[in-house]
Order: structure tokens, then C-alpha cells, then sequence
């Protein structure tokens, strides 16, 4: 009955033309509940700002596979998503570009606490992460994973946003 | 402008609103307050909350299929901007509001059938079972209807005035 009241207020317009009530229409949007036990790890992260001591992964092809904050260089209380730091690499694979025990820039690319956004919302990532740059700003790794946030643009790390798989 | 539909309680969020959190695998979840987003930190399962939409399409309470939500889909392809389809475009979207609302209402209506009945069954049960209460067994046995009995008492109305008096 719906169909034919809809039919006979919409005749001719062209924009309403598929308004009929058919069963496969639409479906809500589907929920992925089966993934929401994957996020074990989120819930142990701590989530304050990158500071001194601060272990962060490296998400790049540079080599370190975990670095350790030792100096925040913008902030009082420290990092936050899209800042750059200074850090000591704590693990290196072997025939990297970088060794172990030495002093790195990095730009942080995820970051557990939540950010403001632009718009006032905010955002907030699994962990801490970072891709390791040369003192000018480029990276020293040729590829990066993971998702990292469009702010980056705003940080002039266009290089970064470039290699990225994911922009959230 | 987008207006992003909220993971937990499938409401609307308008710019500026809410926390949306990246997993690992790029995939982005948005809540619309922080209601939901602690919701989804305590890992609860939306279908299984009242309050959520997910709840409502999965037990029929709300109206799952149906045309006029084709119209709000997320449309990834930008419209040119034409004068005319913009203006017939605003005048549809009050017709597809009124339409969507009278076929709420008439799904209300429907999953509503009966219901007058069945508390009516309900009231009628908790009277029999209950008449005791009210109607000592052996006024009943006397006086078999289900009627509150009327009791009538005595108030001497004359007595205070004369203490007033005195």
C-alpha cells in the first residue's frame, strides 16, 4: 500500500523515481562486533603525553624497531600526536640505517592520548608511534605503516602523508 | 560537511561532536559522546543494549526496510551543483521526512496490535487473584461480582459543632 501512495505523490519526479517500498532496499549499517575483541592492547596503553621515557614503536623501514623519548622538543608537558621528539633507539635490526644507542628525531604518528581536532572533535590511535626524520624533517626510512593522521599536512610532513598506507 | 553516524548508538554526528578512535588496522570508529565511546572501551556489545539502534533494528522495534532511508546513504562521489536539482532536492527532503514519519507511525501502530488486549487479560487476572484483598471471602460468597463493595459510614456531623460551641 506504502508503493502505490508513494507512486502516486511522486509522479514524474525524477529524483524520487526508485521510491518503492522493496523488501532489499536497505539494511542498517552493519555492525563488525567480532572485531571488538581485538582491541586488548588499546585498553592497556597508557595514554598521556610522549614524554622523557616514553617507549614509542618505530613504524618506518629505518632499522629501529623501538625507540625510548628523551626529550620533547615542543611542550611543557611533553609530545603529543604530530610533534617531533628526540629518542634513543632501544632495538635495531641488524643492517639497518640506524644502530642501536643512537640519537634520532622522530614525528609522532599515533599517539594513545586523544588530540583536538580542527573541528573540535577529537581522535585517538591504538599506540604510540613514530616515524624516524634527519634534523631537516625528512624521513629516513622509505616506507611507513599503519594508519597517521591527516594534521600531519599542518606540520609541513607532507613526505610522511605521501608514504602512508592509511590517513585517518 | 559530513555527518558521520555514530558506531556505537547509530546517531548522528555533526563536525565537531564526539572521538573517533584508529585502530591499528586503519579502521576508524566514531562515537557521538562519551557515553558510547566508554560503552565501546568496556567492550559491551551495542546489540545487546536497549538504547542503541542496533538493539532496536534487531528486536523489531524500529522500522529496518525502507526507501526512504536509501536517501541518507554516505555518497562518496561529489554532485555538480545544479540551481534546479538543489531546489527540487530541498523540496523532497520534506516530503521524504513527512512520508518516513507516517510509515514510523504505522509500524508503531502495528507493533502495537493487541497490546490494549493483553493488559486488559493482565488487569483481569491480578483482580481475581487479588480480590481477597479487598472483598473479605465471605462478602463474596454473598455477593459474587468482581464491584468493589460501597461502604457506607456513619459521620456525625452535629457533634464537633457543639464542642465548637462549647
Amino acid at each position: 500500500m506504502a508503493a502505490i501512495v508513494a507512486s502516486k505523490w511522486f509522479r514524474g519526479r525524477l529524483l524520487m523515481g526508485n521510491l518503492s517500498n522493496s523488501i532489499l532496499g536497505s539494511l542498517g549499517t552493519p555492525h563488525d562486533i567480532t572485531r571488538l575483541d581485538c582491541t586488548g592492547f588499546f585498553s592497556q596503553q597508557l595514554r598521556t603525553f610522549i614524554q622523557m621515557r616514553t617507549k614509542l614503536k618505530v613504524v618506518d623501514n629505518s632499522g629501529a624497531k623501538w625507540v625510548r623519548c628523551i626529550q620533547a622538543l615542543k611542550g611543557r608537558k611533553g609530545a603529543r600526536l604530530g610533534d617531533t621528539i628526540i629518542a634513543s633507539v632501544q632495538e635495531a635490526q641488524p643492517r639497518g640505517k640506524v644502530k642501536k644507542g643512537e640519537v634520532v628525531y622522530g614525528v609522532v604518528v599515533r599517539a594513545a592520548m586523544q588530540r583536538g581536532r580542527c573541528d573540535g572533535s577529537e581522535v585517538k590511535f591504538d599506540d604510540n608511534a613514530v616515524v624516524l626524520v634527519n634534523k631537516q624533517g625528512e624521513p629516513i626510512g622509505t616506507r611507513v605503516f599503519g594508519p597517521v593522521p591527516h594534521e600531519l599536512r599542518k606540520k609541513k610532513h607532507l613526505k610522511i602523508l605521501t608514504l602512508a598506507e592509511h590517513i585517518a | 560537511m559530513r555527518l558521520e553516524k555514530c558506531w556505537f548508538c547509530s546517531s548522528t554526528i555533526y563536525p565537531g561532536h564526539g572521538i573517533q578512535f584508529v585502530r591499528n588496522d586503519a579502521k576508524i570508529f566514531r562515537f557521538c559522546r562519551s557515553k558510547c565511546h566508554k560503552n565501546f572501551k568496556m567492550k559491551r556489545n551495542p546489540r545487546k543494549l536497549r538504547w542503541t539502534k542496533a538493539y532496536r533494528r534487531l528486536h523489531g522495534k524500529d522500522m529496518t526496510q525502507d526507501t526512504t532511508f536509501e536517501f541518507e546513504r554516505k555518497r562518496n562521489r561529489p554532485e555538480r551543483y545544479d540551481r534546479n536539482v538543489t531546489e527540487e532536492t530541498l523540496k523532497a527532503i520534506k516530503k521524504i521526512d513527512k512520508i518516513r514519519v507516517a510509515r514510523d507511525a504505522r509500524h508503531h501502530a502495528m507493533r502495537m496490535k493487541g497490546k490494549k488486549a493483553i493488559e486488559r487479560q493482565a488487569a483481569k487476572k491480578e483482580l481475581e487473584q487479588g480480590i481477597p484483598l479487598v472483598k473479605a471471602p465471605l462478602a463474596l460468597k454473598e455477593d459474587p461480582s468482581l464491584t468493589l463493595p460501597k461502604n457506607k459510614v456513619m459521620v456525625h456531623l452535629s457533634q464537633p459543632e457543639d464542642q465548637m460551641v462549647e
